[in-house]
C-alpha cells in the first residue's frame, strides 16, 4: 500500500519533469513552424497566435528559390552511394577481422580511426583531393564518407561477428561453397540488427553533414540540401517566413523515415552509443 | 596422405588461399581507408611543420617553428579557453539533464516522451542553427516572450552580448542532444533489474539510496560513454558555432575548429592550421583514450 503511494508521487514528479522539458523542445519547433506560415506583417504583430491565414504560397516559393529538387537529388545520390558501400566494404571486413587474431594489428589500425578526429584529416585531404581533382565531384564525396565512417562501422561488425556461431559457415565450407558465397547467403542475412544500426547512425551524420559538404562540395550545381539550404538562408535571411519554410523542408525527409522506423531509430541510437 | 611432405604442401595451399582469401575481404576497406583518412591524418604531421599556403603545392619546411607560434598566440589560447567552457557546461548539463530524463521517463507509459526528445538530435546543423538564430535575435522569438510576460529587462541581445554568446551557444547544444543523452541512459537503465530495487525498498532503502548504491553503479558504463562522447563532440563543434556566431561577436565565440577553418580559408595559413589541428587532436587523444579503454573492456565481456 505504502509502496504504491510512493510510486503514484514519483510517476507524478516523472511526468511533470518530462513535461517541461517537451514544452523547452515544442517551443522552438512551434516557432519554426508558425513563423514559416504566417507572413513577415504577421509575425511582427503576432508572433505567438494562431496564424489568420496559412501561407502554403510560402513552401512552394522556398522549393524553387532555393532549389531545393536539384539539392535533394545530391543529397540522395551522395548519402545513397555511401550507404551502400559503407554497408558491404565494412561487413565484408569485418568478417575475417573477427574470425582470425592474426589480423588483430589491422583491427587495430582501423580502431585507431576512431579517436582521430577529422579536423586532423581535413587540410591534408584538402591538398590530397585536389591533386587528385576530386574537389566538386560526387565520388570524391562518397569516398571520404566512407573512409570516415569505416572505422565505426567495422568495429561494430566486427563485435557483432564474433558472436555468431562458426558452425554454419564450417558446415557450408564441407559441402565445397566458396568463402563469398557463405559471406553473402549465409552470414550477412545474420547481420540485420547490426546493419540497421549502422545505416540509422550514418543516414544522420551524413544526411545532415555540412562541414565536409562545405569543404570539398561548394559548388553550386553540387551542392546538398544542407548547402542549399545555407546559401538560401544567406541571401534572404530578412525573409523569416521563406527561411523558416526552407528549414521545415530540408527536415522533413529524415523526420518522416524516423517516425516511420522509430523502434528501429531508437535502438540504433541507443547502440550507436559508442560512435565518437 | 601419408606422405609428410606432400601434407605440408597442402596445408600451406590451404593457408595461402585461406590468406589470399581474407585479403580480398579487407582490400577494400584498407585502400579507401588509408587513402582517404590514415593518409591524410598521418601527412598532417608533417605539413604542421611547414609553411604551406594552400595554393602553392610546396611546401616549405620550418620545423617546430608553427608550434612556437602556437605558444605565443593569443587568439589560439582564446579558442582554447572558448572550447573548453564550451566543453564543460555543455556536457555536465546535458548529462546531468539527460539522466534526470531518462529516470523520468522509464516508466513505460512515457514512450511518446522518448520519441519527441530523440526529434533535436535528426535536426541538421543548418535547420538548427537557423531556427536558434530566430530564436536568439535582439527583435526574435526569446526576446519577444520576455516582454510579453513582463520581464522586458530581460532582454538581450543573446548571441550579440560578448558575455553571452558562448552561453547561447551552450544553450542550443544541450537542447539539441540532452535527448540522445537520455537514450543512451536509458539503454543502461533497462539492464538494471527491477527485483533488486523492490528487494531494496522492501528492506528500507530510500529513493535516493537505490539510485547512489544500485542504479547508478549499474549505469556506470552508460555514464562514462555519455561524457566521454559529448565531451569531445564539443570539444570538435564548429558548424552550430559557424552558423550561429561565425566565432563572433570578436572572438567570445572562437572555437578550436572555428579558428583552423579560419586560419587556414581565410588566411591561407594552411600549414599554421594544421599545427594547430595537431594541438587539438593531443588534447582530444588523451580523452579518447579513456573512451577506447572503455570500448575494449566492453568487448572483452561480450
Amino acid at each position: 500500500m505504502n509502496l504504491n503511494k510512493k510510486n503514484r508521487w514519483s510517476t507524478i514528479i516523472s511526468f511533470i519533469v518530462l513535461l517541461i522539458w517537451a514544452i523547452a523542445i515544442l517551443v522552438p519547433l512551434f516557432i519554426m513552424l508558425s513563423a514559416a506560415v504566417k507572413s513577415p506583417e504577421e509575425q511582427a504583430t503576432n508572433p505567438f497566435g494562431w496564424p489568420q491565414k496559412i501561407q502554403w504560397e510560402t513552401f512552394r516559393q522556398a522549393w524553387t528559390d532555393a532549389k531545393l529538387a536539384r539539392g535533394l537529388g545530391n543529397s540522395v545520390i551522395l548519402v545513397s552511394f555511401s550507404l551502400v558501400l559503407i554497408v558491404m566494404i565494412g561487413s565484408m571486413a569485418a568478417y575475417p577481422l573477427a574470425r582470425r587474431t592474426k589480423w588483430k594489428p589491422v583491427y587495430l589500425y582501423f580502431l585507431a580511426g576512431i579517436m582521430m578526429p577529422f579536423q586532423l584529416a581535413m587540410l591534408p585531404l584538402y591538398r590530397l583531393m585536389k591533386m587528385l581533382e576530386l574537389i566538386n565531384t560526387y565520388a570524391g564525396g562518397i569516398l571520404i564518407y566512407v573512409a570516415i565512417s569505416l572505422p565505426m562501422v567495422i568495429f561494430l561488425y566486427t563485435g557483432f561477428i564474433k558472436g555468431i556461431n562458426h558452425e554454419l559457415e564450417e558446415a557450408a565450407m564441407v559441402d565445397g561453397a566458396n568463402r563469398f558465397r557463405i559471406f553473402w547467403q549465409i552470414i550477412f542475412p545474420l547481420l540485420k540488427p547490426v546493419t540497421s544500426t549502422v545505416l540509422i547512425l550514418n543516414i544522420m551524420s551524413l544526411w545532415n553533414d555540412f562541414f565536409i559538404v562545405l569543404l570539398f562540395l561548394p559548388k553550386k550545381e553540387m551542392r546538398t540540401l544542407q548547402l542549399a539550404i545555407f546559401s538560401f538562408i544567406g541571401e534572404y535571411n530578412t525573409r523569416l517566413n521563406l527561411v523558416m519554410a526552407s528549414v521545415i523542408l530540408s527536415i522533413l525527409p529524415l523526420v518522416i523515415v524516423f517516425m516511420a522506423l522509430q523502434k528501429h531509430f531508437i535502438k540504433g541510437m541507443a547502440g550507436g552509443a559508442v560512435k565518437g | 596422405m601419408r606422405n609428410p611432405q606432400a601434407r605440408r604442401i597442402f596445408t600451406n595451399t590451404l593457408r595461402l588461399r585461406r590468406f589470399l582469401g581474407d585479403a580480398l575481404f579487407l582490400v577494400p576497406a584498407i585502400v579507401i581507408f588509408s587513402i582517404f583518412f590514415a593518409y591524410p591524418v598521418i601527412s598532417s604531421f608533417y605539413i604542421s611543420l611547414t609553411k604551406w599556403n594552400g595554393l602553392n603545392p610546396e611546401l616549405k619546411f620550418i620545423g617546430l617553428d608553427n608550434f612556437i607560434k602556437i605558444w605565443s598566440d593569443k587568439h589560439f589560447w582564446t579558442a582554447l579557453t572558448n572550447s573548453f567552457k564550451y566543453a564543460f557546461f555543455a556536457t555536465t548539463i546535458q548529462n546531468i539533464l539527460g539522466l534526470v530524463l531518462a529516470l523520468a521517463a522509464s516508466d513505460k507509459h512515457f514512450k511518446v516522451f522518448r520519441v519527441l526528445f530523440l526529434i533535436p538530435p535528426l535536426l541538421s546543423s543548418v535547420a538548427l542553427g537557423s531556427v536558434w538564430k530566430y530564436m536568439f535575435a535582439p527583435n526574435g522569438a526569446i526576446n519577444l516572450i520576455l516582454t510579453t510576460v513582463g520581464l522586458e529587462n530581460w532582454t538581450q541581445d543573446w548571441l550579440g552580448n560578448p558575455d553571452i554568446a558562448l552561453y547561447s551557444l551552450v544553450a542550443t547544444t544541450i537542447w539539441r542532444w540532452t535527448g540522445m543523452s537520455m537514450i543512451i541512459y536509458l539503454a543502461g537503465l533497462q539492464a538494471v533489474p527491477t527485483v533488486i530495487q523492490e528487494a531494496a525498498s522492501i528492506d528500507g532503502a530510500n529513493g535516493w539510496q537505490r539510485f547512489r548504491y544500485i542504479t547508478f553503479p549499474l549505469i556506470a558504463p552508460a555514464f562514462t560513454i555519455n561524457v566521454v562522447i559529448s565531451m569531445i563532440g564539443s570539444l570538435k563543434e564548429f558548424d552550430l558555432i559557424y552558423l550561429m556566431t561565425k566565432g563572433g561577436p570578436g572572438r567570445a565565440t572562437e572555437s578550436f575548429t572555428t579558428y583552423i577553418f579560419s586560419q587556414a580559408y581565410n588566411s591561407n595559413k594552411f600549414g599554421y592550421g594544421t599545427a594547430i589541428s595537431v594541438v587539438m587532436f593531443s588534447i582530444i587523444l588523451v580523452l579518447s583514450l579513456i573512451q577506447i579503454q572503455y570500448l575494449l573492456k566492453r568487448e572483452l565481456q561480450q
